[in-house]
């Protein structure tokens, strides 16, 4: 895969070690930051997650890149070229470089800060400027209020968000993250995620990002490496892969006892088994509504209004003998979810709600069929044993391509 | 260079009320003077300050205007003030152009490193403890015995010491004045020309020595005193890197 | 000082305006000369300082022990060996900024925060254009602490070096000469203006910081 198809550029490790000379490190023990023999390719334009546990050298590995630590053994190469053979502040003025704590410069305006590569690219200050407004705006604070401001005036989230916009200044095929969203609180986190997919959606760089929250890597990696203790990569490959088949036991317990529930966040109500509702209209016969809610597993009759949308549940007891059926038997209760929601989404609000079963809708409300928790757990415990790499699943609607990217993953 | 060894090995130096011990102890005792007067005055309202925390901006003025003052300013500006109490105070102005100007002048140069550093000392202590004090039921001046000032104690002292050498230096030059001090030795040489150089020489060295003798024993105490949890490295740097700013060398007030 | 007298002749000031005004003058020579000399000497120390940390122990204890040297016996063990010229002051009176600025600015490099140093290295600032463009400026604040400290006490300092001989000038030399002919009207003159002088150096600097550091003004206003 070259880097031709999307903005982004390959990265390659290729046999990279990285070894401190402390005594430890002659007994083979691991010594905390180095890197051993890492050999894995990110294609370009995705999102590589480094993710592992304190000192497991995924750090290390990201700053290899830009060579703030230069490896000891093996080599890095960019869209095939070594990065050895480039000229180092060439070659960082390249990247993106984004860090926990951001490192804005204060002294300087937001302004000047975003456009600190154009400017030491030498840039006309015009383009500079110009530049500099066009990525305020792309990651979402208005240039006319922060252009002149100073970083101590702003707030975590939105100095954050300048980091991101300054390492995207000179439009770099490859961003450095290590873990930039780490030091906001959890609510700003999430939306600074979810913006961050949404850019990236546009973009398409190739990012290597770090961090050592298991969700994070999971939401936000097209594809996921993971590190143990001495810089060994355990696992490489998407997020369902090592949620689904970890390699070793190290991996399954670094993603917890609950990857099954994760794994449900991965997945949506469109790629679990629905069933059909048995339904009924207003006016409909009571009689012969009182025979179909009989046949039904659950005994519920769902009644529905003249475009097929969810009014409420009956119980085939509470159905008379004869008459119509009417809106006033029906109960309202049962969450309602469509096509695209998660299965975690879905399974929690079905938990809250106290119900067994939720109703699938679409756009306009009509009812698709009936979720039931049962069929949620199903699927969770059939991923568990589904082929990790299965070439040719379809790549879903949602962000994570599974397909072309699992080959690339057996090959590294 | 022998000039200046024979002066000091003559034991003619060595006696009577020009000797280098009566120099010595003149010097002494009107620099432990102004420090003395200077404590009693300075340190209550420093701690008083610094643990309430009122009247910080006393404290940033003080440092600003201690610093900036020349010492030779201050014991020329304190003369006429002395000398006009000379009657009211009932002693002979001759006397007067001894003791009190000096005295004076000492005990206003050495108030506010002494003030500024009891307050930058108790500011320096960790609120949290202080709030876990109160909480456990401590009196105020409990928490400012058993924690604040422990914690403070190296900054305090610091300021001791800048307010000793402030003096110690200015008692130098205030022999220009007073017939005392080691200071008299230089000036004594000054005025023989040619025959006093060793004296000049002498008087220097001697003053020199006095300071960073001092210097040494003080710095020694300042280490000892502070408690051995905090030794010295951590109370100093977070001290330090917090007070720059407001009160910016309070601990180096020029030793004229 | 005769009792019947009045303290201050106003005549006499100004029968000598010339003569004043050519003291504050070799006063302010006596004092931009050490400061400037001082300030170089200490960027270089400083900058060594801090790339080969372990210099600092060895620079900040040499410096303190100069620095508690009583002014007058420094002035009066150099006189013999430089005469009366205007080295034997200048050369007390740089070292004295010595230990204020090199404390200073090293302070003031160690307060550059450690991710806008990474952030700078890995967006690929040069070693040089670091220095200049990131950590100069951020250390700006308390360099310019350390300079406000060491101007006024050059001119406290400065006072005294006329004290052993009156070719230095200065106001110094007001004071010591109206001691000496128990002229209340010059050394008080010589006094006053002295801290007048001290005054307008230390406000100066603080304007100066005021207009350099646009920075931390919002940074206040921030918090």
């Amino acid at each position: 895969m070259t880097g031709s198809a999307s903005q982004g550029a390959v990265v390659q490790f290729d046999h990279v070690t990285k070894r401190y000379s402390t005594a430890a490190a002659k007994d083979g023990k691991g010594v905390p930051g180095a890197v051993n023999d890492l050999s894995l390719t990110v294609p370009a334009g995705k999102i590589c997650i480094l993710v592992g546990p304190s000192g497991c050298g995924k750090t290390t590995s990201l700053k290899m890149v830009n060579r703030l630590i230069e490896p000891t053994s093996g080599r890095i190469t960019i869209d095939g070229v070594d990065i050895e053979s480039r000229g180092l502040t060439d070659l960082r003025r390249s990247i993106g470089y984004v860090i926990q704590q951001v490192g804005l410069f204060p002294h300087q305006t937001i302004g000047e800060n975003v456009a600190t590569v154009p400017r030491l690219l030498g840039w006309p200050s015009a383009r500079q400027r110009a530049r500099s407004e066009e990525l305020l705006a792309l990651v979402g604070l208005d240039p006319a209020k922060y252009r002149d401001r100073y970083p101590a005036q702003l707030s975590g989230g939105e100095r954050q968000r300048v980091g991101v916009a300054r390492a995207l200044a000179a439009d770099p095929p490859i961003m450095l993250m290590d873990e930039p969203f780490g030091a906001v609180d959890p609510i700003v986190r999430d939306r600074l995620q979810n913006e961050f997919l949404r850019l990236q959606e546009s973009i398409a760089k190739t990012i290597l990002f770090v961090t050592h929250d298991i969700d994070e890597a999971i939401k936000m990696g097209d594809l996921v490496a993971v590190f143990q203790n001495g810089g060994i990569l355990a696992q490489f490959g998407t997020p369902l892969d090592i949620l689904a088949a970890p390699a070793s036991d190290f991996v399954a317990r670094f993603v917890g006892q609950d990857r099954g529930l994760k794994r449900l966040s991965l997945l949506r109500v469109s790629d679990a088994e629905l069933r059909p509702p048995t339904t009924g209209r207003p006016g409909d016969s009571a009689a012969e509504a009182r025979q179909r809610a009989a046949a039904d597993k659950q005994h519920y009759l769902l009644l529905v209004d003249e475009g097929n949308r969810p009014v409420g549940w009956i119980a085939h007891d509470d159905i008379p003998a004869e008459g119509t059926l009417t809106v006033e038997m029906a109960n309202p209760v049962s969450p309602q979810v469509n096509r695209r929601t998660t299965l975690k989404d879905a399974l929690s609000m079905m938990l809250d709600a106290d119900v067994q079963t939720g109703i699938v809708v679409d756009r306009t409300g009509a009812v698709q069929g009936l979720l039931t928790i049962e069929a949620v757990a199903r699927k969770m415990r059939d991923g568990e044993h589904a082929a990790p790499f299965d070439v040719t699943a379809e790549p879903g609607a949602d962000d994570h391509e599974a397909g072309g990217l699992q080959a690339l993953a057996t090959g590294a | 260079m022998d000039e200046i060894f024979g002066f000091l090995l003559d034991p003619a130096n060595w006696e009577g009320a020009r000797g280098i011990p009566a120099r010595l102890v003149e010097h002494l005792f009107i620099s432990g003077a102004g420090v003395l007067a200077a404590t009693v005055i300075a340190l209550p309202i420093g701690l008083y300050i610094g643990h309430t925390g009122r009247g910080a901006n006393l404290a940033i003025n003080l440092a600003n205007i201690g610093r900036a003052v020349p010492s030779y300013a201050v014991l020329v500006m304190v003369l006429p003030v002395s000398l006009s109490l000379a009657p009211v105070l009932g002693y002979s102005p001759s006397l007067g152009l001894n003791f009190l100007p000096i005295f004076i002048a000492m005990t206003l140069l050495a108030i506010p490193p002494i003030l500024v550093s009891a307050y930058a000392g108790l500011r320096s202590v960790d609120r949290d403890l202080i709030e876990a004090g109160r909480g456990m039921g401590l009196k105020e001046s409990q928490i400012l015995r058993s924690i604040e000032l422990p914690i403070a104690s190296s900054i305090v002292i610091g300021g001791f010491r800048t307010a000793i050498l402030q003096v110690i230096a200015t008692a130098t030059i205030g022999a220009i004045l007073s017939g005392g001090g080691l200071g008299r030795f230089i000036f004594d040489g000054l005025s023989q020309g040619q025959a006093g150089r060793a004296s000049i020489y002498a008087g220097a060295i001697l003053v020199t020595a006095l300071a960073i003798g001092v210097d040494i024993v003080l710095a020694f105490v300042q280490r000892r005193l502070v408690p051995r949890g905090l030794r010295p490295e951590v109370a100093k740097a977070r001290a330090t890197t917090r007070l720059v700013d407001a009160t910016a060398g309070a601990g180096e007030t020029p030793t004229v | 000082m005769l009792e019947g007298k009045p303290l201050i002749d106003f005549g006499w000031i100004l029968d000598h305006l010339d003569d004043i005004a050519e003291s504050i003058l070799q006063h302010l020579q006596l004092t931009i000369l050490p400061l400037v000399a001082g300030f170089f000497l200490s960027l270089i120390l400083a900058i060594w300082a801090v790339r080969q940390p372990r210099v600092y122990g060895p620079i900040t204890a040499v410096t303190g022990i100069l620095y508690t040297i009583p002014s007058l016996a420094a002035f009066a063990i150099l006189r013999p060996v430089l005469g009366t010229s205007l080295l034997t002051a200048l050369i007390p009176l740089t070292t004295y900024t010595l230990l204020i600025l090199v404390r200073n600015i090293v302070a003031g490099f160690q307060a550059v925060p450690a991710d806008v140093l990474e952030a700078a290295e890995g967006m690929g600032y040069t070693r040089r254009e670091r220095l200049l463009r990131v950590e100069l400026p951020l250390a700006v604040p308390l360099i310019l602490a350390g300079v406000r400290l060491a101007s006024v006490t050059t001119i406290g300092l400065a006072t005294v070096a006329a004290v052993l001989g009156n070719s230095f000038g200065g106001l110094g030399q007001l004071i010591t000469e109206g001691l000496q002919t128990f002229f209340p009207t010059k050394y008080l003159l010589g006094a006053v203006l002295s801290v007048v002088l001290a005054f307008i150096a230390d406000g100066l600097f603080v304007q100066l910081e005021k207009v350099i550091t646009p920075w931390a003004r919002a940074q206040a206003g921030a918090r």
